[in-house]
C-alpha cells in the first residue's frame, strides 16, 4: 500500500503543467535527435544536456529522462525504417527492417511503440517496489565493496558494449585516468593540469562526451559516403486484431527479461534486447517466422529495450553507482543539479524520485500517443542531406560545450577530445566504456584510498569482506574464462590446416 | 600465403588498390594504449608523491591504473601477433572538422560568435562529400538564427556580437 501511496505522491508532482510540458518536450526532442544518423542516446543526452541548465531540478531531470527514452525510441525507428542502428538498437534491424522490406513499416513501428509502452509499465512496477528496498542494501556497502562493485561494472560494461574484454577494459581505464585530471581532493595537488587554470576543476564531462561521440560520429558518417535513401512509403499504423494479439506474449516476456537485465551491473538495453530476442526464438509460438520479419521479433526486443532502460535507473538511484555509460551521464546530470544519487536520495528528495518514476510512465504515454502517429513527419529528417546536417550538429556541440561554464576554453578541450575520439574510432575502440570510467574514476579512487586507510594498507580487506569478496570472485572467474576462451580458440585455429596463423606484418607490405 | 594476404583486405581496398602499405590496426591499438599509459604513468611516478598504501599520496592511484593499462596495452600487442592483421584506414580530411571547431573558438573569443559560426560552417564543409558555397550561406544563416533563439528564448549567455 505504501508503494501506491508513494506513486500517487509522485503523480502529484509529475502532473503539474510544467513537468508535463518538460516530459513531452523531452520525449519529442529526444525522438527527433535520436533519429539523426549517428546519434544514439549517449550523444543525444550530452547534446541536449545544456538545454536543461536553466530549469528547476525536478523538471530538468524529468526532461532528461524523457530525452533518454525518446532517443531510445527514435533509435529503434531509424533501425526499423532505415537499418541505421546505433549502439542501442541493433536487434531492431533484424526483424524490424525485414518488416519494412515487406511493406509493413507501420505495423513494425506500432508494434515497437506499443511494446515499449508495455515494457515501460512493467519496469515502473519493478522500480516502485525494488528501488527503496535496494537502497537499504546499499547501507551495508563499505568502501571496499563500492570498489569491487565499480570494478565489476567495468568488466561487465567492457564485455557487453565492445565484445572484447581487453579493448573495453582499456577504455574504462583511460576514462579513469582522464578523471584524474584536476585537483586531488585529499592533498589539493593539481594533477595533469599542465598549469592551465581551466583544467583545475577537471575536464568537463560534456567536452568528453561531445568530443568522443558527437564529433567522432560525424567523421564516421562522412566516411561512409553512401546515400541514405529516404523512406517514402505510406504507413498504415493500426494493426488488425489478430496482429494485435500477437504482440502481447512477446512484449510481456521481453518486459520481464529487460527489467531483470536492466538492474545488473553492465546490463542495460543492449544486452536486454539480445536476450529477449533469443528468448523469443526459443519460446515464441511463431518462432519459425523470427528473422524473416514478424511481429514477435520486434515486440520482444522493443519491450526489453524500454524496460531495461528504465530499470537501469535502480542501481543509480538506490546505490549511487551507475551501471552503464548512459546512466553515468545521467548521474553527471544529477550532480550538475546538486543532487547526489545514492541511498539517501529517495529519503532526501522524495518528490524528485517519485516524480521521476511517475513521469516515466507519463513519458511512455507521450511516446505512444504523440510519436507513433507523428513518426511519418519525423522521418522527413532523413530527407535533409548530411552535408547540411553535420555543420548543424557541430554547431550544437559548440554551443553545448560553451554554455556549461560560458567558457570558450571548453571548446578547445572538446576539439582535443574530438581528435582522441577520432583516433579511438579508427582503432576500433568503443568510447562508451570510457564515459563510465571517467565518471566512476574519482569515486573509485576515493573509495580505494579510504578502504586502504581503514585497513592500514592491507589488501586483505577486499577479499575478506563478504560483498567485495564475492564480487571480486565473479570478476576473477570472468577473466579466467575469457583468457581460456582466447587460448582455446587460438589453439584450434593453429591446429586446423586451412586457416593459417596471421602472416607477420613485414610480409604484408 | 599469397591468397591469404588478399583476404586480409576488405574488398573495396583490394579492388582500388589504394593501400600500398598497411598499418596493422590491432598492433596500432596496443601501442596507442601503451603510449596513453606512459603519458599518465610517467608524470605520476616522477612528480606526484606516491605515499604508501595506508596513506596513499596523489600519485598512488594514477600509477596503479597506468600500470594496469600498460599491461593491457602490452597484452593487446601480444594478441595482435596471433590474429589476422587488419588495415588501419585514416581519412585525414576529417581533421577539417576539428580545425573548424578551433577556428570557431578562436574567432568567438577575439571577434564574435556570429563570425565564428559562419567560419565554422565554411571550414567544416570542406570535409563534406561535396561543396557548395550557396548551401553554406543558407546553413550559416539558419544556425545564426538558432543561436539568437538560444540566447533570447533559453537565456544562454552567448557572445553573439
Amino acid at each position: 500500500m505504501e508503494a501506491l501511496h508513494n506513486l500517487a505522491f509522485g503523480f502529484e508532482h509529475a502532473l503539474t503543467i510544467h513537468n508535463l510540458l518538460y516530459c513531452a518536450l523531452g520525449c519529442a526532442v529526444g525522438t527527433f535527435v535520436g533519429l539523426l544518423p549517428g546519434l544514439g542516446p549517449l550523444a543525444t543526452i550530452s547534446l541536449l544536456l545544456p538545454l536543461t541548465y536553466s530549469m528547476d531540478t525536478t523538471g530538468a531531470l524529468i526532461m532528461l529522462a524523457g530525452i533518454y527514452y525518446g532517443a531510445q525510441y527514435g533509435d529503434s525507428v531509424s533501425a526499423i525504417t532505415m537499418k541505421i542502428p546505433h549502439a542501442s538498437s541493433i536487434v531492431a534491424c533484424i526483424d524490424g527492417y525485414a518488416m519494412t522490406l515487406k511493406g509493413q513499416t507501420g505495423l513494425a513501428l506500432f508494434t515497437a511503440g506499443f511494446s515499449s509502452f508495455i515494457g515501460g509499465t512493467v519496469a515502473i512496477v519493478v522500480l516502485t517496489f525494488l528501488a527503496p528496498s535496494l537502497g537499504e542494501v546499499a547501507f551495508l556497502f563499505g568502501p571496499a565493496d563500492y570498489c569491487a562493485l565499480m570494478l565489476l561494472g567495468f568488466v561487465c560494461v567492457s564485455f557487453v558494449t565492445t565484445g572484447s574484454l581487453l579493448n573495453g577494459l582499456a577504455m574504462c581505464l583511460v576514462g579513469v585516468l582522464l578523471g584524474q585530471i584536476g585537483t586531488d581532493v585529499n592533498s589539493g595537488l593539481q594533477r595533469y593540469t599542465m598549469d592551465l587554470p581551466f583544467l583545475a576543476d577537471g575536464v568537463g564531462l560534456v567536452s568528453i562526451a561531445l568530443g568522443c561521440f558527437g564529433i567522432a560520429e560525424i567523421t564516421k558518417n562522412l566516411d561512409e559516403r553512401k546515400e541514405r535513401s529516404p523512406f517514402n512509403g505510406t504507413i498504415k499504423l493500426m494493426p488488425t486484431w489478430t496482429e494485435f494479439k500477437r504482440i502481447w506474449p512477446s512484449a510481456l516476456r521481453g518486459s520481464v527479461i529487460g527489467s531483470f537485465l536492466g538492474i545488473l551491473p553492465g546490463g542495460g538495453p543492449a544486452i536486454a534486447q539480445f536476450a529477449a530476442y533469443a528468448a523469443d526464438k526459443k519460446m515464441s509460438k511463431y518462432k519459425h517466422e523470427i528473422g524473416t520479419g514478424c511481429i514477435e521479433g520486434v515486440a520482444g526486443q522493443a519491450a526489453a529495450d524500454e524496460a531495461a532502460s528504465r530499470t537501469s535507473f535502480i542501481p543509480l538511484m538506490s546505490i549511487g553507482i551507475p551501471e552503464n555509460p548512459v546512466m553515468a551521464l545521467m548521474m553527471a546530470a544529477f550532480i550538475i543539479k546538486g543532487i547526489q544519487p545514492g541511498p539517501n536520495m529517495i529519503a532526501g528528495h522524495p518528490e524528485l524520485f517519485w516524480g521521476l518514476v511517475a513521469s516515466m510512465w507519463i513519458g511512455g504515454c507521450f511516446l505512444l500517443v504523440l510519436n507513433v502517429p507523428l513518426v511519418r513527419y519525423l522521418l522527413s529528417i532523413f530527407k535533409i542531406p548530411y552535408n547540411v546536417l553535420f555543420p548543424a550538429i557541430l554547431f550544437f556541440c559548440c554551443i553545448g560545450t560553451y554554455s556549461v561554464n560560458n567558457s570558450i576554453d571548453d571548446i578547445y578541450i572538446t576539439a582535443v577530445f574530438g581528435i582522441l575520439g577520432f583516433a579511438f574510432m579508427r582503432l576500433k575502440l568503443d568510447a562508451s566504456p570510457l564515459m563510465l570510467g571517467f565518471i566512476l574514476g574519482p569515486m573509485l579512487e576515493e573509495n580505494f584510498r579510504r578502504a586502504l586507510l581503514i585497513s592500514r594498507g592491507s589488501f586483505g580487506v577486499f577479499v575478506s569482506r563478504p560483498i567485495s569478496g564475492t564480487l571480486l570472485g565473479l570478476i576473477a572467474a570472468f577473466v579466467v574464462w575469457q583468457v581460456a576462451a582466447f587460448v582455446l580458440a587460438a589453439r584450434k585455429r593453429r591446429n586446423s590446416p586451412e586457416a593459417e596463423v596471421a602472416p607477420p606484418l613485414a610480409d604484408a607490405h | 600465403m599469397k591468397a591469404d594476404h588478399h583476404q586480409t583486405f576488405s574488398p573495396r581496398e583490394s579492388l582500388t588498390g589504394r593501400i600500398l602499405f598497411m598499418i596493422d590496426k590491432n598492433l596500432a591499438r596496443g601501442i596507442f594504449i601503451v603510449l596513453l599509459a606512459l603519458l599518465f604513468g610517467v608524470p605520476a611516478v616522477l612528480h606526484y608523491p606516491i605515499g604508501n598504501f595506508a596513506r596513499g599520496g596523489p600519485g598512488l592511484f594514477p600509477t596503479m591504473v597506468s600500470c594496469i593499462l600498460g599491461v593491457i596495452g602490452v597484452a593487446m600487442v601480444i594478441r595482435s601477433r596471433f590474429i589476422r592483421p587488419e588495415p588501419l584506414e585514416l581519412n585525414l580530411k576529417n581533421i577539417g572538422i576539428i580545425a573548424s571547431l578551433v577556428a570557431f573558438a578562436l574567432v568567438s573569443e577575439h571577434v564574435n560568435m556570429i563570425v565564428g559560426i559562419v567560419l565554422m560552417v565554411f571550414i567544416a564543409a570542406l570535409a563534406g562529400t561535396n561543396y557548395s558555397w550557396w548551401r553554406n550561406v543558407k546553413v550559416s544563416a539558419m544556425l545564426v538564427l538558432f543561436a539568437f533563439g538560444f540566447a533570447r528564448l533559453l537565456g544562454l549567455n552567448l557572445p553573439l556580437y
